[in-house]
């Protein structure tokens, strides 16, 4: 099967007054279809950098990237975006919000209606399809976005440490959440995240990045069985595997770096 | 909200209990301690007055206030109407021109490289200093007074508006480019109602001073206005006429701050905590 993604010897600069800053340095990858892919690093390793360049936004300093076949020179199409905040529209219901990219997109509104609601449904926020973002709590905020990125149903979802900013608790919660949503619905879902367990506890593959230059030092692909559970946590491989990732963040020189950034 | 968190009475920059006022915000206490405070204040003031003989010229008793009222009501609905047309035809002008220019100065770097630096020096001139040269310029009628009214209610419009539609989050701009919205859709759908709350915060700065504005206005020429009543007060020495008008002035200022305030809950009801930008004159 040919890979939904190809990312092949990306490098990303940012030039400063003063000077330069390589963000990306020569990254290369594939992402076959379906598959559910974590990117963990610590800050400042161009995890977002790397997914606004796959997303379009933001073009390649040098090396390209291919999805589903086409070279991405623009912003893609049919792709479902979820950001670290909600960033929901105050103005706006939880219905109204999610319906926004259907309306950018210029498709007729009236035929997604239904799936909206439907969503809605799927991550548990039936009842509050009129409520406003302000009467909702983050975590709440944060699966209407997740409706919002799915709303058009694309193939390919991007999150760029979607749960990042919630509890714990709400964190585990809106794991497990989505990886009902991506069995359920087949989906490819590439995630960023700092956090080593949720990496691992997600994902199908591992990306481990370094920071300055932001470089991937390996590729761990994570062998428990699906679907996940919260108990498979505690298992011992589960704790290999985030002991392999943890001694490779450090020996790249990012040691205090990891060990901040996976506090879960 | 502003007014939510003081008492009946008290305006917005009044508004400086921070702990106390939400938790007796229902209470009896809300309205009774202002009337009472009121009430006492003007038996105090007639007293000492009364106890300290002040020539009325400098510090009439509140009866003699009351008296003035009475007597003038016949001309104060005039001139007070007056004042509130030019005040408020100044405001509405700054509110569409305002709106209208942070808009194009926003989407066009022509204008903000031209324009917007002359509206900056204008902005750091004093308005009220304009009010001679608008006699000259639009003639001795209504118009000189809104003239001024518009200048100084204008500049708090602009630049409120302007941050409003700067300052959008960057992730709904990526999420509109991956859905291909248009231009026209992120200005109706994202900048527009998000301007809004600091548009809002614009106009009650505006709509305050626009009243100042026209006071002015009137004081360097006019033969109409509650400015011009104040003059005429005091040339006649009728100190408790002139402390009406001042008294029906903030009455009027109150009553366009609270129109203003009723317009924002009832068109942008998610805008809390936004801080206006300040106006001047």
């Amino acid at each position: 099967m040919p890979p939904l993604i190809a990312v092949q010897q990306v490098s990303r600069l940012f030039t400063t007054a003063t000077r330069t800053v390589t963000a990306l340095d020569n990254i290369s990858f594939d992402i076959h279809p379906g598959n559910f892919v974590s990117i963990v690093g610590p800050s400042g390793c161009g995890k977002s950098t790397l997914l606004k360049i796959i997303s379009g936004l933001m073009p390649a300093s040098s090396g390209t990237v291919t999805v589903a076949g086409h070279q991405v020179d623009s912003p893609l199409e049919n792709v479902g975006m979820v950001f670290q905040a909600p960033v929901l529209l105050k103005w706006r219901s939880v219905l109204g919000n999610v319906l926004l990219p259907v309306e950018f997109a210029k498709l007729e509104v009236a035929q997604y209606i239904d799936k909206a609601r439907a969503l809605i449904k799927l991550v548990g926020l039936d009842g509050f399809e009129e409520m406003y973002p302000h009467e909702l709590s983050g975590g709440m905020q944060q699966r209407a976005s997740l409706c919002r990125a799915l709303v058009t149903d694309p193939q390919l979802l991007l999150m760029d440490e979607p749960f990042g900013a919630l509890d714990a608790m709400t964190r585990d919660e809106l794991d497990m959440e989505l990886l009902r949503i991506w069995e359920e619905r087949k989906k490819t879902v590439l995630f960023v995240t700092h956090s080593i367990q949720e990496a691992v506890f997600l994902s199908d593959l591992v990306f481990v990045m370094s920071a300055r230059p932001g470089r991937l030092i390996e590729t761990i692909a994570i062998d428990l069985p699906r679907p996940r559970t919260m108990e498979m946590m505690s298992a011992v491989k589960f704790g290999e595997y985030t002991l392999q990732i943890r001694a490779l963040l450090a020996s790249a020189g990012g040691a205090h770096a990891a060990a901040v950034g996976s506090t879960t | 909200m502003i007014l939510r968190s003081g008492n009946f009475l008290t305006p917005w920059m009044l508004s400086i209990n921070v702990g106390a006022s939400a938790a007796v915000k229902s209470s009896w206490k809300n309205v009774a301690e202002p009337v009472v405070f009121f009430v006492v204040l003007l038996i105090l003031w007639e007293i000492l007055v009364e106890v300290i003989q002040v020539p009325s010229f400098i510090l009439p008793p509140p009866r003699d206030l009351y008296t003035a009222f009475i007597k003038k009501l016949p001309i104060l609905g005039h001139h007070a109407w007056i004042t509130f047309i030019e005040a408020f035809g100044g405001f509405a002008l700054s509110l569409i021109l305002g709106v209208g220019f942070a808009i194009s100065v926003v989407y066009s770097r022509h204008l903000q490289n031209t324009i917007y630096p002359l509206i900056v020096i204008l902005y750091a001139m004093p308005k009220s200093a304009f009010a001679p040269l608008m006699v000259i310029w639009v003639g001795y009628g209504m118009f000189s007074k809104i003239s001024i009214a518009f200048l100084v209610a204008f500049f708090p419009i602009v630049v409120n508006t302007v941050v409003g539609l700067k300052e959008v989050e960057p992730e709904l701009l990526e999420l509109a480019r991956i859905n291909r919205g248009s231009a026209w859709d992120v200005f109706k759908k994202i900048r527009l109602p998000n301007s809004l709350p600091y548009m809002f915060a614009g106009i009650k700065v505006a709509i305050v001073l626009s009243v100042t504005g026209a006071i002015v206005a009137e004081f360097v020429a006019a033969n109409e206005g509650l400015g011009y009543l104040v003059l005429q007060a005091n040339y006649s020495l009728d100190t408790a006429f002139a402390l009406v008008i001042l008294l029906i002035l903030a009455v009027l200022s109150l009553g366009l701050f609270w129109l203003a305030e009723f317009c924002q809950r009832k068109l942008a009801p998610w805008s809390a905590g936004v801080r206006e930008v300040e106006g001047s004159f």
